[in-house]
């Protein structure tokens, strides 16, 4: 009892003998304006203060001798400075240094159209896409409202600034996508296969991205899946169309998802006159799934897969002789498989790994006659990303591309057959670096190696953005860099020897945005080298078909974006200036190509009525005439289609919490839209060339569906999956 | 021997209920500041406070707990949606701390649904259906851990009303909840003295403009 007697003695005289101490002093910026709200605390003790509005601190310590001093602030580097506690201390005098914080700092804008439901500075959320009036929730309709795009009516593609179809290309959580749109009748628009709600970001860029993405010579269209679900839930989709029906089970670590879609135009065929006559409506039978799993605290996998089939039949009329039919037939077989992993290694590691899979399988049949036409595709990837600070990260990346290409000719009536096919193996391998100069100056210098087996081409292109803060809500950004891409398989099976062809992108981007609102500008400069050229005589030998191709795109975007000024409303508008020409395929010298039109423009509005519980949207499109290769006339390209407009509206109508009913329709006034004109092979008896005018297959397109979830959480519906 | 050993014990428990009693009156006096804050200053003052409690006791997980509620707390002051969403992330930065210090805990699984509902009031439009589902998810699981808690079932109650009222029907099981979750609140037991107790006075607002 005495020792404790003792001890207490002990420590209520060690307290009473050492006075406590007073630390005081300031804490600013590097500038020497007052950091006001600053924590200056003795590690490891409750002492401490917080700055006041002249960024003074003082405070009193029962602490003596040596200790660590810390002072942080949210936004600045933390100081930890070793002081001797004792009774006469000097005022301190702290600066604090800004630190690179990912809330504050620049992002490149540059070519680039980011959506997510995330991030700040997006311009479009997964939402809008399905929102979008005359996008029938297709992602590349709903991007087709944004600037650097053309509107190519007969495609369904997407393309950027001056490319083709083809040059845009499309990635699923970093792997490459083969065949992304659905196949049709030729000069009939195709749907993308992926649903915009399986989605929570996609970036959509018009130029000058990473060096982590190849084979891409004009865009890439970058779409990240969702993670995990968390709730178990079964959706049921009724369509003028057809019907749907997808269930969705969640467990403690992992998830599963699965979706039965059955597609039947025969009844709205039946019901709305469609140009080209149907012998079978298209029909489609498509099953989805998707697993996700959890593997460790960060480290979490996701498959995905797809399966379509569809067919169609449908008589083709002759130009020369509008009553003489020909039967056509096509049947999609496809497959799709995506598996990739994402983990946090350690403090300064990460890893992204993943492969991918297309199968496409094209069998298309002209009267007697059939073409069998199948590519498959793999894509394995490495990523492995160095955080050496906030201020600089290092990423390195290996790939390798396989694609297998086969097509098949048979003719019963003259008993012809033929085949082409073709193997390329692309081995590729990046490196980027992103480093922070200050959160208002961003550098990111990348560089990509390709080696390709088809012509043993090898390749470096280096690829450079910089992003600087100008004011709050103000950037300007800028891109430059050299990208490649494989040519269209139609050449390629001809002539596999073929080289890469190749595009220099240029581009300046200026950037405003405050709060719900974006001001967007960006100038552009693109040349082409390498593409694929020939003869006009398109002869099947090989040696005919060359890289001797080249062209260029120039122009400038604006955009526009305002969901504040007016409440419950959203709207962008977005304009395209393009001046494209190449000299290419069977071109005869510098000329526009038939995609591209010199002025695009679109405006978006979108409505949410709160008291009838309904989104109402309208979107208005207009692209100037492109230009048709009339037979008739001299010179190459010279012809030019009329403008084209549309004015499309939708509906969202949340009639129960759990049943939406969705309704939208195309080209409402009807407006007979060309899309360029078809000549016949041979001149008549006066020695015309007949023609026939590339129209939409109705004029317009009108959907009705209902949407219904069932779940535990009655609050759950369809609205974020349409 | 003997002696040397009931010193050192002795000692141990001196040192720790002296310890225990300065950690418990430093959160009362914080807790209190976060309770009756009004302004970006008081919450980063009481903010400012907690961090260095924090920072001294590494094992606590109610220091991170109250840091992050203050931030989330002072979101709902801020009227700049880009500010809105930078004191979010950090409400979420603190939360995930207190989160590896006790996964299940009940009064945690409110708060991350909290922190879920204020980032979805910064854009219901676009976010209301994913974070909606997400705060509902997290409020069932702090029930699961703990049934009589009166924040979550307060919580829940006030999510199910917002939705209601969104799409026109009835309110009445969400008033039901609020209602249930008021009689928590008087006869509910804080498993200490520094445990959260926030949240009556909303649930008597919210349960007042039910019978509007």
């Amino acid at each position: 009892m005495k020792t404790l007697f003792y001890l207490l003695l002990t420590l209520f005289t060690f307290e009473i003998a050492l006075a406590q101490v007073t630390v005081k002093g300031t804490v600013t910026d590097k500038k020497g304006a007052a950091i006001i709200g600053a924590n200056i605390y003795i590690k490891g003790t409750y002492d401490g203060a917080s700055t006041d509005v002249n960024g003074n601190f003082h405070f009193k310590t029962d602490s003596h001798g040596e200790h660590i001093l810390v002072v942080t602030f949210i936004g600045y580097k933390p100081i930890h400075q070793p002081v001797d506690l004792k009774a006469e201390l000097s005022e301190f005098k702290f600066i604090l240094e800004e630190s690179i914080n990912e809330l504050k700092a620049v992002v490149i804008s540059a070519g680039s159209f980011g959506a997510s439901d995330e991030a700040r500075q997006e311009v479009l959320k997964p939402m809008d896409i399905v929102t979008t009036a005359g996008a029938t929730a297709d992602i590349a309709g709903a991007l087709n409202t944004l600037p650097g795009t053309q509107a190519v009516g007969e495609q369904g593609r997407l393309f950027v600034r001056g490319g083709s179809g083809h040059e845009t290309k499309t990635f699923i959580d970093g792997m490459q996508v083969l065949n992304a749109y659905n196949s049709t009748i030729p000069n009939t628009p195709g749907r993308g296969r992926f649903s915009p709600m399986m989605f929570k970001g996609a970036s959509f860029s018009t130029g000058g991205y990473s060096a982590e993405y190849g084979q891409a010579l004009s865009s890439a269209l970058i779409l990240n899946t969702k993670d995990a679900p968390n709730h178990d839930r079964i959706d049921i989709g009724l369509m003028s169309v057809g019907m749907s029906a997808g269930g969705t089970k969640v467990n403690d670590k992992n998830s599963v998802s699965g979706k039965i879609q059955y597609i039947n135009l025969t009844p709205y065929f039946t019901l709305i006159e469609q140009k080209i006559p149907m012998d079978k409506a298209p029909e489609a039978l498509e099953a989805n799934f998707a697993f996700r799993q959890q593997v460790n605290k960060d480290g979490m996998l996701k498959v995905y897969g797809n399966i379509n089939q569809s067919s169609l039949v449908s008589q083709l009329a002759e130009i020369d002789e509008p009553n003489t039919y020909h039967r056509f037939s096509l049947e999609n077989k496809y497959r799709y498989l995506n598996a990739s992993y994402k983990d946090i290694l350690n403090k300064n590691w990460s890893l992204h790994s993943g492969i991918s899979y297309t199968l496409n399988n094209d069998i298309i049949g002209m009267d007697t006659a059939q073409v069998n036409e199948k590519e498959k595709g793999f894509h394995l990837k490495t990523v492995l990303g160095y955080d050496h600070s906030n201020q600089l990260g290092i990423k390195f990346g290996m790939e390798v591309f396989k694609r297998n290409y086969q097509q098949q000719f048979n003719s019963l009536s003259n008993q012809q057959t033929g085949s082409l096919n073709f193997d390329e193996t692309i081995l590729a391998g990046f490196s980027e670096v992103e480093f922070y100069a200050s959160n208002n100056f961003i550098t990111k210098a990348g560089l990509r190696f390709e080696h390709n087996s088809l012509n043993n081409d090898q390749l470096f292109a280096p690829r450079i953005s910089m992003a600087y803060k100008t004011g709050e809500n103000s950037q300007i950004s800028m891109a430059v860099g050299q990208f490649h891409q494989t040519a269209e398989n139609q050449w390629v099976k001809i002539n596999p020897e073929l080289g890469v062809e190749k595009a220099n992108h240029y581009l300046i981007n200026y950037q405003w945005q405050n709060e719900g609102r974006i001001l967007r500008g960006e100038i552009y400069y693109k040349d082409y080298a390498d593409l694929v050229k020939f003869d006009q005589n398109q002869s099947q030998q090989p040696e005919v078909y060359t890289n001797q191709g080249s062209g260029y795109a120039r122009g400038f975007d604006l955009f526009w974006r305002d969901n504040k000024t007016f409440k419950q409303v959203d709207y962008w508008v977005s304009y395209s200036y393009l001046d494209t020409k190449r000299d290419y395929l069977n071109f005869p010298h510098l000329a526009v190509p038939t995609f591209a039109s010199k002025h695009n423009f679109s405006i978006v509005y979108k409505h949410f009525i709160e008291k009838i519980k309904t989104q109402v949207g309208m979107s208005y499109n207009f692209a100037s005439g492109r230009p048709y290769h009339d037979p008739n006339s001299t010179g190459f390209n010279s012809g030019k289609t009329r403008s084209y407009h549309d004015l499309s509206m939708n509906f969202s109508y949340l009639l129960r919490s759990n049943v939406i009913i969705h309704g939208s329709i195309t080209n409402i006034p009807g407006i007979k839209n060309v899309f360029g004109y078809e000549y016949s092979n041979t001149p008549d008896e006066s020695g015309q060339y007949n023609r026939r005018a590339i129209t939409p297959m109705a004029p317009r397109f009108i959907f009705l569906g209902v949407f219904i979830t069932l779940s535990k959480n009655k609050t759950l519906n369809e609205l974020p999956n349409l | 021997m003997k002696k040397v050993i009931i010193t050192s014990l002795l000692t141990i428990l001196v040192i720790s209920v002296f310890g225990n009693d300065k950690f418990e009156k430093a959160m009362k006096k914080n807790i209190e500041l976060v309770y009756s804050a009004d302004s970006e200053e008081s919450y980063q003052i009481a903010i400012n406070n907690l961090t260095r409690i924090a920072d001294a006791e590494p094992d606590r997980w109610e220091p991170e707990y109250y840091i992050a509620f203050a931030y989330t707390l002072s979101s709902f002051d801020e009227r700049n949606t880009d500010k809105r969403d930078a004191l979010i992330a950090i409400a979420q930065q603190h939360m995930d701390k207190a989160l590896n210090l006790a996964p299940d805990h009940a009064e945690l699984l409110t708060l991350q649904g909290f922190i879920y509902t204020a980032k979805l009031s910064v854009d219901p439009a676009t976010r209301g259906p994913k974070y909606s589902g997400m705060a509902m998810q997290k409020y069932n699981q702090a029930l699961q851990q703990d049934p009589e808690n009166p924040r979550a079932l307060l919580m829940l109650g006030q999510m199910m009303y917002g939705t209601a009222q969104f799409m026109g029907s009835s309110t009445t099981e969400a008033c039901e909840t609020i209602g249930k979750s008021i009689e928590k609140f008087e006869t509910y037991n804080p498993e200490n003295e520094i445990a959260p107790t926030w949240g009556k006075g909303q649930a008597m607002r919210a349960y007042e403009q039910c019978g509007k």
